[in-house]
């Protein structure tokens, strides 16, 4: 377990983010383009570039110091550049732009600086006339009056004979949007500075978001940008061209997929919740395993005690809702979830694990003996089969089959010796059955557990986050080809 | 400013402590009460307005056993040794000023305790751990209570267990006094299981919280279940005078034993305890668990 996912110091954060929608217009807005928002975009193309994924380098921190405005703008003039990128001329100076689960927004470039974009569009797009530039090929009319030379400085020039050359191996224009989107989920989720508390009676602006951080299972409410991060970054794949596909279609692209998951680990294993994050995975891979395991692991979490009070505890601005239900109807949520996963990946035992646990939790004890003996003999790992046994322990006890009990409880004790709450379940378990002796020394026990890892010895503090161990793995493997790439 | 949660005010409930768990002693298919091995010792609380009322014996109390009347056989009034079990929240939000007040609190009760009493520690992060086993040494819990510090989330329920667990460990009169600062994060025990785990010891819990905007429903319900008393307070830097006080209170508690007569040996047994001919608050267990 890395280091990341221990509990730090008993002050666990947690972000649920909600985002009230932009309400959609009918007359197209003028956009109120300034240098400065043309500097944006060209600096994150940039940052696009240079950043190396996995580091909060200076292309990162950048980015990351950028306010939710500038960021919604810098939303808005990507998609105008990857559609002037992809269609030169036939597009813009207005554009519509995508706004879920509003209606689309209509703005219109003023002509003085929209120029720029349309050369930003021709560098992000690769269509620069000289250096890598093959003999021959056809520009883009668009692109065609670009003078290199005076419109680009030296790193967009790189960054074009960058695009192009992906596109020569047959990723289409998407390296921007491919980058963009690790660039974009770094700055999210890389450990940042601290938010703002939010006053009790602040009210977000439209599209803000609002985190929850958790201490002690009270919620406090702070500012926060992840969500406005993450959101661009599913906007940026959004718009991905598979390499077998002539068009748009994200959900047949293997990266994007593997973005979703791993994202939703490494989330899952930094204790940041975003209900739309793994809403929207649903929606692009629907029959994925790993995201519907992930999806029922996020509703179990919802259903703890500690988010459960966190949330009830919180004082929410007007207008925010963190979407979480009772914790009936998460588990609810969440079981469905886990038995989606299973009708595709039969051979899924950690969701059956997980399944287990939260049928017994939802008072379907004998139900949860079946699939947690299944998950049992299905296990290789000891920490998930520590897990197994505990959670059998508990459904047989709730069935009354103690004899069972005792022996998933002491079989989870072997597993794990420096485990306190198989031991605690054997006192309890005594105590019960009226032998308060054996309580009493199976309680001994627990104090004499010696303490190797103080946030770690029992693998139950743990739990919320095990189902994302394999985070870092995930993420070496989505960063790879990008690193291998980076100037 | 404390506010104090009254739970039984002006409702007659029962406070037990098993003193017998002899089970084995009913013959099977039976499940009466011998009246040669079985007695039943009940925790009460009497007040008048607010005071404890003094001077009862065993003919002023009234007490209905599963609404059978019985006959109460011996009263009790600072006689019997105290077993004292601080259950103390370690976690990472105790520190600084909360935690010196916390361990001020803990001192300042040790030091009131009777040369005949016992004190005990149980202190909780995530992990429970053993601060001091039951002993009459001060120094010892003094001891212990300087060198617990707070780290890690919180096991409060698990803590609760502990620490009934250890008040039952030996004879005497057992008071489990329960502070934390938040909500439980990370015990593996249920708050349900715990409570009836307390319906069935025989001490009585007295909890201490600071005051959030979610209500502490386990620390109610365990200090309803064993009739002692639920203090949320907005700071903690008068916990010594509320563990003080908590003391105090317990040593007016009466112990009223009765050979249980006419009532199934095993079960739940509903207790109802009144005091004869006068108007009066009691406060005791609503009831206790015989058999297995």
């Amino acid at each position: 377990m890395s280091a990341s996912s221990k509990l730090l110091g008993g002050l666990v954060t947690v972000s649920i983010l909600a985002s009230p929608a932009v309400a959609g217009q009918i007359e197209p807005r003028l956009v109120p383009l300034t240098d400065a928002r043309t500097a944006r975009l060209e600096q994150w193309l940039k940052a696009v570039f240079h950043h190396r994924p996995g580091e909060a380098d200076a292309a990162a921190n950048m980015v990351a110091s950028w306010s939710s405005p500038d960021m919604r703008a810098l939303d808005h003039d990507e998609f105008a550049l990857v559609q002037l990128m992809r269609h030169g001329d036939s597009v813009g100076p207005q554009f519509e732009f995508p706004n879920p689960p509003g209606k689309p927004i209509l703005e219109r470039y003023p002509p003085d600086r929209y120029r720029r974009i349309e050369v930003l569009a021709c560098a992000a797009g690769g269509y620069v006339p000289g250096g890598a530039w093959r003999a021959g090929e056809k520009l883009p009319l668009l692109c065609e009056h670009v003078e290199a030379a005076v419109a680009l400085d030296t790193e967009l020039k790189q960054l074009a004979a960058a695009v192009y050359a992906g596109r020569m191996k047959g990723d289409h224009d998407d390296y921007i949007l491919r980058r963009g989107a690790l660039l974009q989920a770094d700055v999210a989720l890389l450990p940042s500075r601290p938010g703002t508390p939010l006053p009790v009676t602040a009210a977000p602006s439209l599209g803000a978001a609002v985190s929850l951080s958790i201490s002690d299972g009270e919620g406090v409410m702070h500012n926060a940008t992840a969500a406005i991060h993450l959101a661009f970054a599913r906007s940026l794949l959004d718009q991905i061209v598979p390499p077998t596909e002539d068009g748009v279609d994200p959900k047949r692209d293997a990266m994007v997929r593997q973005w979703y998951v791993t994202t939703a680990a490494w989330m899952q294993q930094t204790q940041q919740y975003m209900t739309n994050h793994l809403a929207k995975a649903r929606v692009m891979f629907p029959n994925d395993p790993h995201i519907l395991f992930l999806s029922g692991c996020e509703r179990e979490t919802y259903a703890t005690p500690a988010m459960q009070s966190a949330v009830r505890s919180a004082s929410l601005p007007t207008g925010v809702d963190f979407e979480v239900g009772s914790d009936q109807s998460e588990l609810r949520a969440a079981e469905g979830f886990f038995r989606d996963a299973l009708v595709v990946k039969k051979d899924f035992p950690e969701t059956r694990l997980h399944l287990g646990h939260v049928l017994l939790l939802r008072g379907r004890a004998a139900d949860a003996v079946i699939e947690l003996q299944q998950a049992t003999t299905m296990f290789t790992d000891d920490q998930q089969l520590y897990y197994a046994e505990l959670f059998a322990g508990a459904a047989f006890e709730a069935t009354g089959q103690f004899d069972q009990a005792r022996m998933a409880y002491a079989r989870a004790a072997e597993l794990v010796p420096a485990a306190q709450s198989p031991r605690l379940a054997l006192s309890a378990l005594d105590r019960k059955r009226g032998d308060r002796a054996a309580a009493l020394s199976a309680l001994r026990d627990v104090f004499a557990l010696p303490v190797v890892d103080p946030s770690g010895d029992d693998p139950w503090w743990l739990y919320a986050m095990t189902q994302a161990r394999n985070a870092d793995a995930l993420l070496a493997d989505l960063r790879r080809p990008f690193l291998e790439q980076t100037p | 400013m404390i506010r104090r949660f009254c739970l039984h005010a002006c409702v007659v409930s029962t406070s037990l402590a098993l003193a017998v768990c002899t089970a084995a002693a009913a013959p099977s298919g039976s499940s009466q009460f011998t009246s040669k091995v079985d007695a039943v010792r009940v925790d009460v609380l009497a007040a008048d307005n607010g005071r404890p009322i003094l001077g009862l014996g065993p003919g002023d109390f009234e007490i209905l056993d599963n609404g059978i009347p019985q006959q109460v056989e011996l009263v009790s009034f600072d006689q019997i040794p105290l077993n004292v079990i601080l259950a103390l929240d370690m976690s990472a939000s105790v520190s600084g000023d909360r935690l010196e007040s916390l361990r001020n609190a803990g001192r300042g009760l040790v030091d009131g305790l009777a040369k005949s009493d016992q004190a005990g520690l149980i202190t909780f992060s995530q992990r429970v751990r053993l601060g001091s086993a039951l002993t009459g040494d001060a120094s010892q819990m003094r001891y212990a209570l300087d060198h617990a510090t707070g780290t890690g989330s919180t096991s409060l329920i698990d803590g609760v267990y502990a620490a009934l667990a250890l008040g039952d460990s030996d004879a005497g009169r057992a008071l489990v006094i329960v502070f934390s600062d938040g909500l439980d994060t990370s015990s593996w025990l249920t708050a349900q299981s715990v409570v009836e785990a307390a319906k069935r010891s025989d001490a009585v819990v007295y909890g201490v919280t600071v005051q959030s905007r979610e209500k502490p429903e386990f620390m109610r319900d365990l200090t309803n279940a064993t009739a002692g008393r639920l203090y949320e307070v907005e700071k903690t830097a008068n916990l010594r005078s509320i563990f003080l006080g908590i003391l105090e209170e317990f040593r007016h508690r009466y112990v009223v034993s009765y050979a249980p007569r006419g009532v199934t040996a095993d079960g739940w047994h509903t207790l109802q305890v009144r005091l004869k001919g006068r108007k009066a608050t009691v406060k005791a267990r609503p009831g206790y668990f015989a058999g297995n």
